[in-house]
C-alpha cells in the first residue's frame, strides 16, 4: 500500500518557547527521508507531533491526502505510524517481550498468551542476532540490558506494530557499528516493502549512507529539502548552523604540542567489567578512550573518580589513592562529566546558577556570599558560551548542548586538574560540538589532563593526543597520534570485537 | 561463603526468618493456654482464629499492594473500609435472611467502588498527587463513617456470622481458603491485559503512555479495584467482630503499607505481588500477638512491635554497612 505523509507549517510552543514555527516534512513509501538539524531545532518535537505524543498548536498533518490529528500515540499506531523514541519508552521492571507487546499482547481468551508472546519476541530478536549478547532473551528484564540493547528492543517494539511509516529518532546514537549496519540492512528491506522511513541522526555519514532525501530544520523551521545525491555535507551543515560555518573544517585538524610529565598512572584497574587496565596520562594530555559500547569504558572513568567500587591503584602526583567517595577525588581536583547528563549531571528543574555552583558552595563561606557566586557563575557561563536567557532559568529550558556546557561549567568552577568525560557530545548539535572541542583544547593547553570517552570515533580521531581502544574490559590497542586515523580506530575496535564479542558477561 | 553473604543481603531472608520465629513463638504461647485437647484440634483452632483476625488487614494490604505496584498510594484505604463496615452493621439486623445479606453486601461493594473511584478521579483526572488526595479523602471517609455510625455498635445477621465462624471446608480454616483464592485471583489478574498494564504504569508512567496504555483510565480503575477489595475487607472485619467502630480503619492504613513493604514490595511501583503482603500481615499480626502475650504495658506495645519491624526491615542494610566498615 502506498503511503504519503505530509506535515505542513506545524507550530508548537512550550511554555513560551517556540519549538516549531514552520515544520514541514514529507515521507513517501519506499523512501528514506533524513531529518537533520542542530539540537533544539525541533526534530523531536516534529516527530512527537506526527505520532500524537504532543498536540500541535497550528498547522496541518496529511496522511494520503486526508487531514489527520492524533491525540494519543495509539491513534498514530492504528494509522500505521510507529516511532523509535530518543527518550526510551521502555519499562525497566518488565521483560523484553512484555515491553514489546505492551497493549498488543497475543491473547488466549482474557489471558495473555505468554508462549506465543515469547515466540514472537524471539523472532524479532533474531533480526539482530549476533550483534547482541546471547543473554538477551525474551524473558530478560529491561533493567538488565545495556543501552545499546535497550535501543534495539525499542526498535523491535516499533517493528512489531508492522507500521507503514517508521520514525527513527536518533536510533543509532547508542548502537555500535555492527548494530548500525544491521539496522541499515533492515531499513533497506523495509524500503523494498514500500514502507516510508523518517530517519533522524546527528551523524552525517549515516545520513548520507541511508537517506534518499534530506530535510533540514533550523530553529523550528524547515529550511531545506534535498535529494541526498544532489547535496554536499558542507552545504547541509552550513544550513543547519548558520554562523558556525567557518569552524567546521577544523574538526579533523591535528594539533602538535608539548606534553608535560606523567600526572596520573592507573595500574591493574578491575571492576565487574574491567579486567586489569593500565595506563598513564600526561599533564595537558587529551587521552581518548574508544571501543564498542558497553565494554567497560564508563567503568574506567567512574573508578578513577571513585563513584564505583574497584580494585587497583591510582597514582596521582606522587601518591597512591583509592577513592571510596567522590568527595575524596574532588578534593584532589578530579572532575567527572557523567554519561547521562539529565540523570547524573544536572538538577533539571533547578536554575543554571544553582547547577553551576553545586560542587563549589563550600568556597563561599557562611552565610553564602551569593553575590560573588553569581559573579563567578556569570564569568564561567560566558567563558564557555552558554546560550541562555538568564542564570535563573531552569536547566530544563536549555538545549542538549547547552545543558552539557553547564555540566562542564560546574566543574570548571572548581578548577579541575583531571577532567573525566563520559561521552559528552552524545545528542549535541554540530555547532555546539565545535565550541566544545575548542574548549577541550583550551583546557589542555592550560595544563588540565583530560580522559575522554566518546562513542563518536571521528571526534576521538580529530581531538585526541592518544587513544586507548577497549574491548572486553582490557586495553587491546593503543593508538598514538601518528597512527590515529578513523580507519585504524574502527579497525581496532571492530575487528577485535568480531572474534570475542560474546566473551563478555 | 560469598553466596551466603549475598543471600544475607536480601530483604526477604530476614522477613522469612522473622516470620518463622514469630509464628513458632506465637503458637507455643497460645498452645499452652488451650487446655488438654488433641494436638491437631488445638493447632487448627489457633490457625483458624489467628487467620480470621488477619483477613481484613490481608485484604487491605493486597489493595494497597495493587495501588503501590501501579505507582500510586492509597492512604484512605483503612477509612474506606471503615465507611463500608459502618454501612454494613447499620443496614443489617441480627435475624436477616441470606438473601437480605447479599442484597446489602452488593450495595456495600458498590459503595466501596464509588469511594475508590473518588480517589481515582482526583488522582488521575484532576492530577492531585495520590499522597495528598488520599490523605484528604481519608478524613472525608472517617467523617462519612461517623455520620453513618456515630458510636461503636451495629448488628450482623446471625446466620452469616455463625457460618463464617464454624465452616471449615475440607477441614481447613476459612482463612486458608481465602488466602489461597486471593493468590489465584492475583495470578489470573496479572495475566490479563489490564494486569500487565497496571504493572507497566507503575514501572514507568510516561513510557506506558507512549506505548499506548490508557494510563488515566487504568489508574482510576486501580483505585476502584482497591475500593472493591476494601469492601470485602469490611465484610471480613464485621464478620469477625460482629459490630463496628467508625474509627476502626484509621490505624490499618499505615499497617497495610508496612505489611506490603515488610513483604518485600518496594513503594516505588512496577514490581510486587500479593504473596509478600500476605506474609507481611501475618508477621505483623504474630509480632503483635506475642507482644500482647508478654504482658507488656499497652502503651509500650506499639513501640515494641514497631521496633521489631524496623529492625527486620533495616537488617540487610545494616549488615552491608558493617561489612563495608570491616573491609576498610
Amino acid at each position: 500500500m502506498s503511503q504519503y505523509l505530509t506535515s505542513n507549517d506545524i507550530v508548537k510552543h512550550f511554555a513560551g518557547v517556540t519549538a516549531l514555527s514552520n515544520g514541514s516534512l514529507t515521507a513517501k513509501s519506499g523512501e528514506v527521508v533524513a531529518l537533520i538539524g542542530a539540537n533544539g531545532s525541533g526534530k523531536s518535537t516534529l516527530c512527537k507531533i506526527i505520532t500524537g505524543v504532543v498536540a500541535p498548536d497550528d498547522g496541518q498533518l496529511l496522511l494520503n491526502g486526508t487531514t489527520i490529528s492524533f491525540s494519543h500515540p495509539v491513534e498514530a499506531l492504528k494509522s500505521g505510524i510507529a516511532a523509535v523514541y530518543q527518550d526510551l519508552s521502555l519499562i525497566p521492571s518488565l521483560t523484553v517481550s512484555q515491553n514489546i507487546w505492551l497493549t498488543r499482547e497475543p491473547m488466549k481468551g482474557i489471558f495473555v498468551n505468554h508462549r506465543e508472546q515469547r515466540q514472537r519476541t524471539q523472532k524479532l530478536l533474531d533480526l539482530f542476532a549476533d550483534t547482541v549478547r546471547p543473554s538477551l532473551t525474551p524473558n530478560t528484564l529491561i533493567s538488565e540490558l545495556s543501552p545499546d540493547e535497550r535501543q534495539i528492543v525499542e526498535i523491535l517494539k516499533a517493528i512489531s506494530t508492522e507500521p507503514h511509516i517508521m520514525i527513527l529518532d536518533e536510533a543509532t546514537s547508542s548502537l555500535d557499528n555492527r548494530q548500525v549496519e544491521r539496522l541499515f540492512s533492515l531499513i533497506s528491506k523495509w524500503k523494498k516493502q514500500d514502507k516510508a522511513i523518517i530517519f533522524i541522526s546527528h551523524r552525517m555519514a549515516e545520513v548520507f549512507k541511508i537517506a534518499d532525501r534530506i530535510t533540514v530544520l533550523r530553529n523550528g523551521k524547515t529550511v531545506g529539502d534535498f535529494e541526498s545525491k544532489m547535496v554536499k555535507e558542507k552545504e547541509l551543515i552550513s544550513l543547519m548552523v548558520e554562523n558556525t560555518k567557518e569552524h567546521l573544517e577544523k574538526v579533523g585538524e591535528t594539533i602538535s604540542k608539548q606534553l608535560g610529565e606523567t600526572v596520573l598512572r592507573v595500574t591493574d584497574l578491575r571492576t565487574q567489567r574491567l579486567q586489569g587496565v593500565n595506563f598513564e596520562v600526561k599533564k595537558g594530555e587529551l587521552l581518548g578512550i574508544a571501543g564498542l559500547q558497553g565494554h567497560g569504558q564508563s567503568d574506567i572513568l567512574n573508578s578513577v573518580f571513585g563513584s564505583i567500587h574497584f580494585s587497583g591503584t591510582i597514582h596521582f602526583e606522587g601518591k597512591n589513592y583509592q577513592f571510596k567517595h567522590t568527595s575524596e577525588s574532588m578534593e584532589k581536583d578530579f572532575a567527572l562529566v557523567p554519561g547521562d547528563r539529565a540523570k547524573e549531571g544536572l538538577l533539571m528543574r533547578s536554575s543554571i546558577f544553582e547547577n553551576l555552583l553545586l560542587p563549589s558552595w563550600m568556597k563561599y563561606g557562611f552565610p553564602l556570599n551569593t553575590r560573588k557566586a553569581k559573579k563567578d557563575a556569570l564569568t564561567t557561563s560566558q567563558s564557555i558560551k552558554i546560550v541562555m536567557t538568564g542564570l535563573n532559568m531552569p536547566v530544563s529550558s536549555l538545549s542538549g548542548g547547552n545543558a552539557q556546557k553547564v555540566v562542564i561549567g560546574k566543574w570548571l568552577q572548581r578548577k579541575p586538574r583531571i577532567l573525566l568525560l563520559n561521552d559528552p557530545t552524545k545528542g549535541v548539535d554540530v555547532g555546539t560540538k565545535k565550541e566544545f572541542y575548542d574548549l577541550l583544547k583550551e583546557l589542555c593547553n592550560t595544563g588540565i589532563s583530560i580522559l575522554f570517552y566518546s562513542s563518536d570515533d571521528e571526534e576521538l580521531v580529530g581531538l585526541c593526543d592518544r587513544v586507548l581502544v577497549i574491548r572486553d574490559g582490557k586495553i587491546r590497542t593503543e593508538l598514538p597520534k601518528s597512527k590515529l586515523t578513523l580507519s585504524s580506530l574502527i579497525t581496532a575496535s571492530v575487528t577485535s570485537s568480531e572474534v570475542h564479542v560474546h566473551a563478555t558477561n | 561463603m560469598q553466596q551466603i553473604k549475598n543471600f544475607l543481603k536480601k530483604t526477604f531472608v530476614f522477613a522469612t526468618v522473622l516470620f518463622i520465629i514469630v509464628i513458632l513463638t506465637n503458637f507455643l504461647l497460645q498452645y499452652t493456654n488451650l487446655g488438654p485437647e488433641k494436638f491437631s484440634k488445638r493447632f487448627m483452632f489457633l490457625l483458624d482464629n489467628n487467620l480470621r483476625g488477619f483477613i481484613p488487614l490481608i485484604l487491605l494490604s493486597i489493595a494497597q499492594a495493587i495501588v503501590l505496584i501501579n505507582g500510586s498510594i492509597d492512604l484512605s484505604i483503612g477509612n474506606l473500609m471503615g465507611v463500608v463496615a459502618a454501612f454494613l452493621v447499620t443496614q443489617y439486623s441480627q435475624d436477616d435472611s441470606i438473601a437480605r445479606f447479599f442484597q446489602v453486601f452488593i450495595m456495600a461493594i458498590g459503595l466501596g467502588i464509588l469511594l475508590g473511584a473518588l480517589n481515582g478521579i482526583f488522582v488521575s483526572l484532576v492530577r492531585i498527587p495520590p499522597f495528598i488526595t488520599t490523605y484528604a479523602t481519608s478524613y472525608v471517609f472517617i467523617g462519612i463513617a461517623m455520620w453513618i455510625l456515630p458510636r461503636p455498635g451495629g448488628n450482623m445477621p446471625k446466620i452469616v456470622t455463625s457460618f463464617y465462624k464454624s465452616t471449615r471446608p475440607l477441614g481447613l480454616p476459612m482463612g486458608v481458603w481465602i488466602i489461597v483464592s486471593l493468590m489465584i485471583l492475583w495470578l489470573l489478574l496479572r495475566n490479563t491485559r489490564f494486569g500487565a498494564q497496571l504493572i507497566a504504569i507503575g514501572g514507568n508512567e510516561k513510557a506506558a503512555f507512549t506505548s499506548g496504555v490508557p494510563v488515566t483510565r487504568q489508574r482510576i480503575i486501580v483505585h476502584m479495584l482497591a475500593g472493591f477489595i476494601g469492601a470485602f475487607a469490611a465484610l471480613a472485619l464485621v464478620l469477625f467482630t460482629g459490630s463496628s467502630d467508625p474509627r476502626i480503619g484509621a490505624t490499618m492504613t499505615l499497617d497495610s503499607v508496612v505489611a506490603v513493604v515488610l513483604g518485600g514490595t518496594p513503594m516505588s511501583g512496577g514490581i510486587g505481588g500479593v504473596v509478600g503482603p500476605i506474609f507481611g500481615v501475618m508477621t505483623l499480626g504474630f509480632v503483635r500477638n506475642i507482644v500482647g502475650f508478654a504482658n507488656v504495658n499497652t502503651w509500650l506495645q506499639s513501640l515494641v512491635d514497631a521496633l521489631i519491624i524496623l529492625i527486620s526491615l533495616a537488617s540487610p542494610s545494616f549488615i552491608q554497612l558493617i561489612h563495608k566498615q570491616v573491609r576498610k
